[in-house]
């Protein structure tokens, strides 16, 4: 067992933060906080060209695609000091490390280095209308046609639509075929045409919540597909394998930074706001319940961690998932949201004002995590769900 | 970084669980809540010739010098095997001698602990059970050669068949210096003493031990005069951290056993491990034990780095407390009426975990170290960081 970051690694995280002192300018973080709703702004944009150029994108991506062949953790670092100020930097959600393990030469080649240089980002697609926790029930159609394939039908809440280049689509290829059975992905450009996005509003939008809040989106998407003709080399894997390529790509995004930071980041700034806040020795920091429940929350924010790192060194060790993904999904978001409401109680009626108001505390993200938190345990895997994995997968029990 | 265990590691592991297996099956706890002693002398001696009480101790004292997470590793077995034997209260006190100990100290008891011929416990607690220095009345005053020490401890494990006990005594008032406390190593025989078994929730062998103008000799003060808090909590936060492993053990081999019972057991036509909320609830047993684990781990490892680790043991104790309790008080729940029947072997293991989850420190006491930690030193904190502030 060795819990430490290596000296290269406590100064990677060091430079990092130099970095994001120097760089991450508020003209930028205003600029991240309206990218929800448009696409990447220009100076976001060069900083990221910056990040690139510093080899900080990818870091754990073999090299002859644009990465730098280095370690899993060193990309983890990365992602997570950016995470911290709202910035999302490379790596997790990208789809890439399922095009690593079931890609073409060719798009591999494509891809990375593309993702690498920003140009190219992801949206994901595979929740429909009828097929959300139960992704398998999914019925978007893509039917062969010679070197092409054509695609029709829809997909729900797919949140980059309006600002990914591509869309990682999950699709039907075989209706006979058992439900897990006939699903292929691929990936396929926005710009085709066939493909129209409509924007779906959350209840994050008016006023618009701030960067840093757990499930901040302000805008999300319903996309259609009306005889959307592609070439059959989008396809990633082989075909009638999506499900299994798409359930790579999930547990492999459920062991990053951002995810862990949804759960953990209001445990750090609870606790750093009543240090700074102590009301001349009056504060919530001298009430000892509420001395209690923050020790508690915080000993639970690192078995958060913890796990994070289990399956961080299950995969640096080449290791396969069991259960251990599937479970931090389950504990980490319901500890988001134990955070979240605790900390509700703790600020009373102050909890409540949102982001445009004057006297809102912390730009009133504590606020808009309550709108938000409990969406942690439902996306990527609902906890309901998960612990159906733990169970089935890890514990051997049969289904119902 | 990688926070699973090592190859070796996990071989010292499977090592002792395949031999705590064969030689103490759960007839020899459910026996030993019965025994006089408490102990079965002959279990002992094997786990001497293992080498496992000295596992921590120096290689120049018999031991085998290694770090403390081997020997944790082993005690989590122990706890997974309920094996019933005084295996933590003897190494406790042997490793505080190791750490702060005289020479002379240390060759009296170092190697007897490692081949297995000393049995040893350690006595802190008293009417008030709180870990705090306060609560430390016991005096110990200075006669000649000797210190007289009177007063009452509770608590005090396998002290009925213990031959040395390490005890906390008053010897000052608290002061802007130090908390007036010193350590001694006192032999159980010694006029004056006398102990009183209590009855326990986990039937082990506790006793109410009382001291009466018992006289130690000087030489047996261990660190020095009026500077014992210090010893005494290193040696509270490594009594900690190998409980926890203790509860680790116990706790998963609990649920482990309630999982295979929802497997086979059937209601309303199936077996109760097809219902969802069984299979949540063993998912959440797991998901809790597995965290206890990796606190556990963290804590051991910053000990055996030699870096402040007294956040970490509390943090993996309150989280132990709560959480392998609210395990093991499932899998009560998902056995139905037949965990509470005496003849089934569930409660054996669910008492010791409950019990130890009121030993060395409760919830509160624990989240009380880590606030004042968090909250009360100046400085941003984050998770993750190298060392959380320490008051
Ligand atoms: C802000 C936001 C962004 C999103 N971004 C994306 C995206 O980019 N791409 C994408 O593809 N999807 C995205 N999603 C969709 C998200 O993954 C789905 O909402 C999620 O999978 C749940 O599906 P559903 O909403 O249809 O709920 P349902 O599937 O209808 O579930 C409703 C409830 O029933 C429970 N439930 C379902 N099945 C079971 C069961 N077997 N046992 C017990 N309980 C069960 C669920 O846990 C949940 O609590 C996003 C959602 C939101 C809100």
């Amino acid at each position: 067992m060795d819990f430490a970051y290596t000296p290269e690694q406590q100064t990677l995280r060091e430079e990092v933060r130099q970095f994001i002192a120097e760089y991450v300018t508020p003209e930028i973080l205003a600029e991240v906080e309206e990218s929800g709703v448009r696409s990447r702004g220009p100076k976001t944009r060069e900083m990221y060209q910056k990040v690139a150029d510093r080899g900080w994108i990818g870091i754990s991506w073999p090299k002859e695609y644009g990465g730098q062949g280095g370690s899993r953790i060193d990309q983890y670092i990365v992602e997570e000091e950016f995470g911290r100020v709202g910035v999302e930097v490379g790596g997790a959600g990208s789809g890439a490390p399922a095009i690593l393990a079931a890609g073409t030469e060719e798009q591999k080649k494509y891809f990375l280095p593309g993702l690498i240089r920003g140009e190219i980002s992801f949206a994901l697609g595979f929740t429909e209308p009828q097929a959300g926790a139960d992704l398998a029930g999914l019925q978007c159609r893509a039917v062969r046609d010679g070197d092409e394939f054509v695609i029709n039908g829809q997909k729900m809440y797919t949140t980059r639509a309006h600002s990914g280049s591509h869309i990682y689509l999950m699709a039907r290829t075989d209706p006979e075929a058992p439900r897990h059975k006939g699903i292929s992905i691929f990936l396929v450009p926005m710009e085709t045409p066939g493909i129209t996005v409509r924007p779906l509003w959350t209840i994050q939008n008016d006023p618009p919540a701030p960067r840093r809040t757990t499930y901040g989106d302000r805008r999300t998407n319903e996309v259609f597909f009306e005889d959307v003709h592609i070439p059959a080399s989008c396809m990633l894997g082989e075909e009638n394998t999506g499900w299994y390529v798409g359930a790579l790509g999930l547990n492999l995004d459920r062991v990053g930074a951002s995810r862990y930071l949804l759960s953990v980041q209001r445990d750090e700034d609870i606790i750093n706001w009543v240090k700074e806040n102590d009301m001349g020795g009056y504060g919530p920091s001298q009430d000892p319940a509420v001395r209690d429940r923050l020790a508690e929350l915080w000993i639970e924010a690192q078995v958060c961690r913890l796990m994070t790192m289990r399956s961080m060194s299950l995969v640096e060790r080449g290791g396969t998932f069991t259960y251990e993904g599937s479970a931090e999904k389950v504990w980490a978001p319901e500890h988001g949201v134990k955070t979240t409401e605790t900390i509700a109680q703790i600020l009373g009626a102050y909890g409540q004002l949102l982001s445009s108001s004057e006297d809102n505390i912390e730009g009133g993200v504590f606020a808009h995590n309550l709108m938000g938190a409990f969406q942690s345990g439902i996306n990527h895997g609902s906890a309901q769900v998960m612990r159906d994995q733990v169970a089935r997968r890890g514990l051997g029990m049969p289904r119902g | 970084m990688d926070v699973l265990p090592s190859e070796e590691e996990q071989m010292v592991k499977n090592l002792a669980r395949e031999f705590l297996e064969a030689e103490s099956p759960p007839r020899l706890a459910r026996d030993m809540e019965k025994d006089d002693q408490g102990y079965p002398p002959e279990l002992w001696n094997k786990m001497a010739q293992l080498g496992w009480f000295g596992m921590s101790i120096p290689e120049a004292y018999d031991g085998q010098g290694l770090p403390l997470t081997y020997l944790a590793l082993i005690l989590e077995e122990v706890g997974r095997s309920i094996a019933p034997v005084p295996f933590h209260s003897t190494v406790v006190p042997a490793l505080t001698i190791a750490s702060d100990g005289t020479e002379e100290q240390r060759q009296e008891v170092l190697p007897r602990v490692s081949q297995g011929s000393l049995i040893m416990t350690w006595a802190f607690q008293e009417q008030d059970p709180r870990l705090l220095p306060e609560a430390v009345q016991a005096q110990a005053v200075a006669d000649g050669d000797h210190y007289v020490i009177t007063g009452t401890k509770m608590f005090v494990d396998n002290f009925n068949v213990a031959e040395k006990c390490l005890v906390a005594c008053r010897t000052a008032p608290a002061s802007a210096d130090n908390q007036g406390i010193s350590m001694f190593l006192v032999n159980t025989n010694t006029p004056g003493i006398s102990h009183t078994p209590l009855v326990t929730l986990a039937k082990d062998k506790q006793s109410k031990v009382e001291f009466n103008q018992v006289r130690v000799p000087k030489a047996n003060l261990v660190g020095e005069l009026n500077q014992g808090w210090t010893v005494a909590q290193a040696m509270l936060d490594r009594a900690t951290v190998l409980l926890c492993a203790q509860m680790v053990g116990a706790a998963r081999k609990d649920i482990e056993m309630a999982i295979e019972y929802a497997k086979n057991r059937v209601a309303f036509g199936r077996p109760i491990g097809a219902f969802q909320s069984v299979q949540h609830m063993c998912a959440d047993m797991t998901i809790w034990v597995d965290g206890a684990q990796l606190l556990t781990y963290e804590a051991l490892w910053k000990m055996d780095e030699g870096l402040p680790a007294s956040i970490e043991v509390s943090q993996a104790k309150a989280f132990c407390n709560d959480k392998c309790q609210a395990a093991v008080r499932s899998s009560q729940v998902l056995h139905g009426g037949m965990g509470f029947m005496m003849e089934f072997d569930l409660h054996l293991w669910y008492r010791r975990v409950t019990a130890w989850t009121m030993r060395l420190g409760t919830s509160f006491e624990h989240r009380a170290r880590i606030s004042k930690a968090l909250i009360d030193q100046p400085g941003k904190v984050w998770l993750g960081m190298d060392q959380i502030p320490v008051a």
